[in-house]
């Protein structure tokens, strides 16, 4: 058992519902601001398998929202994955966490026994490369980012998404989300109020949206309506909306990935063998 | 080795959809589902299902000692397919109920007889058989000719995600 405790709260989510998050292996790409967020919900929610990638150590920078680290780890420069693993472990001390410091690319085996990986990582190509890897290996692909735009002198407008894909069903691509105008302009004006602004709140709201998402994912609380969700937050205005943009780009069943586009083409078993011991 | 099996609820819906129409003279449907696989270490293996194969109604053989036997035709057009498009086959057929199914003693004699078979033209990918009900899942795969592995887990992806683990001693670990 992963996750013992007492979920009496939260028995509407189904009558399997505690075995089933105690099963669920979950990869978060990223564990700065919003997955880290995300990291602790699911340890409180009871989710018993955890694999945390990322390659960065904490810095100054990240206490003004990174969840569960503090002034020693500053100190420590402790990897955000221990700090991840750590918060993880102080709610669900039988969890099984195993992490990751390094690039996703280099810790894809941690994604592919998965049942859902979670996207919370910057730039629009990074993200392209992390849900095509999702589909890849075919998993549902649940991703949250927010952005800080100046508008004008000393008035910015701070929004976010969520979005939840999964194999068989539109893609981010086929949603409207990933253009190439954006994956063309990104490395110029990905935000312009600094590098890569990021608040508390904002990223916990996401989190919590994507938190929701895989839990109507896993449980029977709540059918999902679509085959995806894109959820905008407006962030000046704290309010949360279903985008219409797929309404506008979605063109049929997506394109983009096929069964060919599945699993490891150079898998070779026969490669794998040990060799029987000689009589 | 932990053996996952994943595909989306849409596909094994029209798999379950085939398997369930009558033959003219046989009992039960079978097919193949082509998969593709990747490997985490030595100790994970992930099959992810690609495409259904279903069996012609000529393809058949009027055996009434069997559910459904397949005709030579049949399995060499499933050899051909492993060899041609670079993928592990795997032999379905599905029980009439709901609730974990298990092979029969025929179904785990058979299998022996042509699963190997596969290796000569593909010998790099994992070929096997799975056996559905209505909602649920049994199967075991083929590592080589020789090394036979349960499938541990299923997992159907859609709207809702469905992991099935197949607990050991719950019948079919007992069998490869």
């Amino acid at each position: 058992m992963t996750a013992q405790g007492d979920f009496s709260r939260q028995r509407f989510l189904g009558e399997d519902s505690e075995k089933l998050l105690a099963e669920a292996r979950v990869a978060i790409v990223g564990v700065g601001g919003g997955g880290s967020h995300i990291a602790q919900q699911l340890a409180h929610v009871g989710v018993g398998h955890f694999r945390l990638i990322d390659p960065q150590d904490i810095e100054a920078s990240n206490l003004n929202r990174l969840v569960g680290a503090t002034e020693n780890d500053v100190i420590c420069s402790t990897p955000k994955v221990e700090i991840a693993k750590r918060v993880i472990q102080s709610v669900r001390p039988l969890a099984d966490v195993r992490v990751s410091k390094s690039e996703w690319q280099a810790a894809a085996d941690l994604l592919k026994d998965a049942h859902v990986v979670f996207g919370c990582i910057d730039g629009y190509r990074q993200r392209m490369y992390l849900e095509s890897a999702a589909r890849r290996f075919g998993l549902p692909y649940i991703d949250i980012g927010m952005d800080v735009t100046r508008l004008a002198d000393r008035h910015y407008a701070v929004a976010g998404q969520m979005i939840s894909t999964r194999p068989g069903g539109p893609c981010m691509r086929c949603l409207g989300f990933l253009t190439q105008q954006r994956l063309d302009r990104e490395e110029n004006d990905y935000a312009d109020a600094g590098i890569n602004p990021q608040v508390v709140w904002t990223n916990g709201t996401l989190a919590s949206l994507a938190v929701g998402a895989f839990v109507r994912l896993l449980t029977p609380w709540f059918d999902a309506p679509n085959d995806f969700d894109w959820l905008e937050l407006d962030g000046n205005n704290q309010l949360v909306s279903r985008s219409r943009q797929p309404e506008y780009s979605i063109k049929g069943p997506c394109g983009h990935f096929s069964a060919n586009d599945l699993g490891d083409p150079f898998l070779d078993l026969s490669a794998r063998r040990v060799p029987k011991e000689q009589p | 080795m932990k053996t996952i099996f994943r595909a989306t609820d849409r596909f094994l819906a029209d798999v379950r959809q085939d398997l369930a129409r009558p033959h003219p003279f046989a009992a039960e449907r079978v097919g193949f589902v082509s998969v593709r696989a990747t490997a985490a270490g030595d100790h994970i293996l992930v099959l992810l299902a690609a495409d259904y194969h279903p069996l012609a109604d000529d393809e058949y053989v009027d055996d009434v000692t069997v559910g459904a036997m397949m005709g030579q035709e049949a399995i060499r057009k499933a050899l051909e397919l492993a060899m041609m498009r670079s993928v592990g086959m795997i032999h379905v057929h599905m029980h009439e109920h709901r609730g974990r199914p298990h092979f029969s003693k025929i179904d785990l004699r058979e299998q022996i007889k042509f699963v190997p078979d596969f290796f000569k033209v593909r010998r790099e990918m994992p070929h096997g058989a799975v056996v559905f009900s209505h909602d649920s899942a049994n199967g075991r795969i083929w590592l080589d000719r020789d090394t036979i592995v349960n499938i541990s887990e299923f997992n159907v992806v859609g709207r809702r995600l469905s992991i099935d683990v197949v607990r050991p001693g719950s019948g079919l670990d007992r069998l490869a």
